[in-house]
């Protein structure tokens, strides 16, 4: 089997991105980053803290996943290259254990 | 006679079962995985010694949002340049991949800009390194915990290096690509590739890095 049938399959047509959907993407992630900046002026107010921090951290994870998926083209990669990649979201985890048991300790609720 | 075929491990590597992947390709995955953790860790710092400090100022009142929005959406924007250079490597065209490389090129020189713009002005009022103290309002210095300037600089200057590391590598790249270098057909374009992961990684820890430091 040549070198050239074994060019990156994202280039073969019907098994990747086409540059429409990278500007498709490109778009979401400007009007996401639109919504980002007016998130903290809309709730800006103190009781309504834990609104604006859950709001923002979605729109990052979902910007971020946009980037890795179709920019990074994990999308289109095999399973394995995916775990790999994951391998961050696994210290995400624990540290969000770690901090619940700090709360817990600390008797936050 | 092609340098994957001398090459057996790019051979097994590019099996169905291993998702055609390069020996580059797996490679850098597992670099851009333990830089996501060190990103991670110093995160996680900020998360916790933000917590825990009762005199943590609002980043709004201090840092500039519009301005580093203005960097954010200018380094989505060499993210998509970068993807066309990918896409123009792949279909053997240099020009086009020399041109869409010197646009991914620019946008992370004007982000550096905007970023050393950004230190100088910050440092001028009064946040540094070690200590910081803000004029909130017109000749009225207010000091905050320290920590705040410490976390700001470490974190968006870890990145920052990153993002110089990847303006030198994508010279070298686009420096190649004139020769001729990754335009052949087959395997050639896969560098192309590999400086386009670390890019769209960058590009990609930005966006975090700029909703908890900046917007949260």
């Amino acid at each position: 089997m040549s070198a050239d049938a074994h060019d990156s399959h994202d280039a073969e047509p019907g098994h990747g991105p086409t540059k429409a959907t990278f500007v498709t993407v490109f778009l979401v992630l400007t009007f996401l980053t639109v919504v980002e900046v007016m998130v903290p002026q809309v709730y800006s107010a103190e009781w309504n803290k834990n609104t604006k921090m859950i709001l923002l951290v979605t729109l990052a994870v979902g910007k971020a996943i946009l980037v890795a998926s179709y920019f990074m083209h994990l999308k289109w990669e095999a399973r394995w290259i995916r775990w790999i990649a994951a391998m961050p979201v696994y210290m995400g985890l624990f540290a969000i254990l770690l901090m619940c048991e700090q709360a817990w300790r600390n008797g936050i609720s | 006679m092609d340098a994957s075929h001398s090459a057996p491990i790019d051979e097994r590597l590019q099996d169905e079962r291993f998702g055609k992947a390069t020996g580059g390709k797996v490679g850098m995955w597992i670099f851009i995985a333990q830089d996501g953790m060190a990103f991670g860790g110093l995160l996680l710092a900020y998360a916790l010694l933000r917590i825990f400090s009762a005199d943590w100022p609002v980043p709004a009142d201090i840092l500039g949002i519009g301005l580093t929005a203005t960097a954010t959406f200018i380094l989505i924007c060499s993210s998509v340049t970068m993807v066309m250079a990918v896409d123009a490597s792949q279909h053997s065209q240099k020009g086009r991949t020399a041109f869409w490389l010197s646009g991914t090129i620019l946008g992370g020189l004007l982000f550096l800009g905007i970023q050393v713009y950004e230190y100088t002005h910050l440092s001028h009022a009064g946040i540094t390194l070690a200590t910081s103290s803000f004029e909130f309002t017109e000749g009225v210095v207010t000091n905050v915990n320290d920590l705040f300037g410490s976390t700001f600089y470490v974190v968006t200057g870890f990145h920052g290096m990153h993002v110089t590391a990847g303006v030198i590598y994508l010279i070298c790249i686009l420096i190649g690509t004139l020769k001729g270098k990754y335009t052949k057909g087959g395997n050639s374009a896969s560098p192309v590739e590999l400086v386009g992961l670390f890019w769209h990684f960058v590009d990609l820890v930005w966006i975090l890095v700029f909703t908890f430091i900046y917007l949260l």
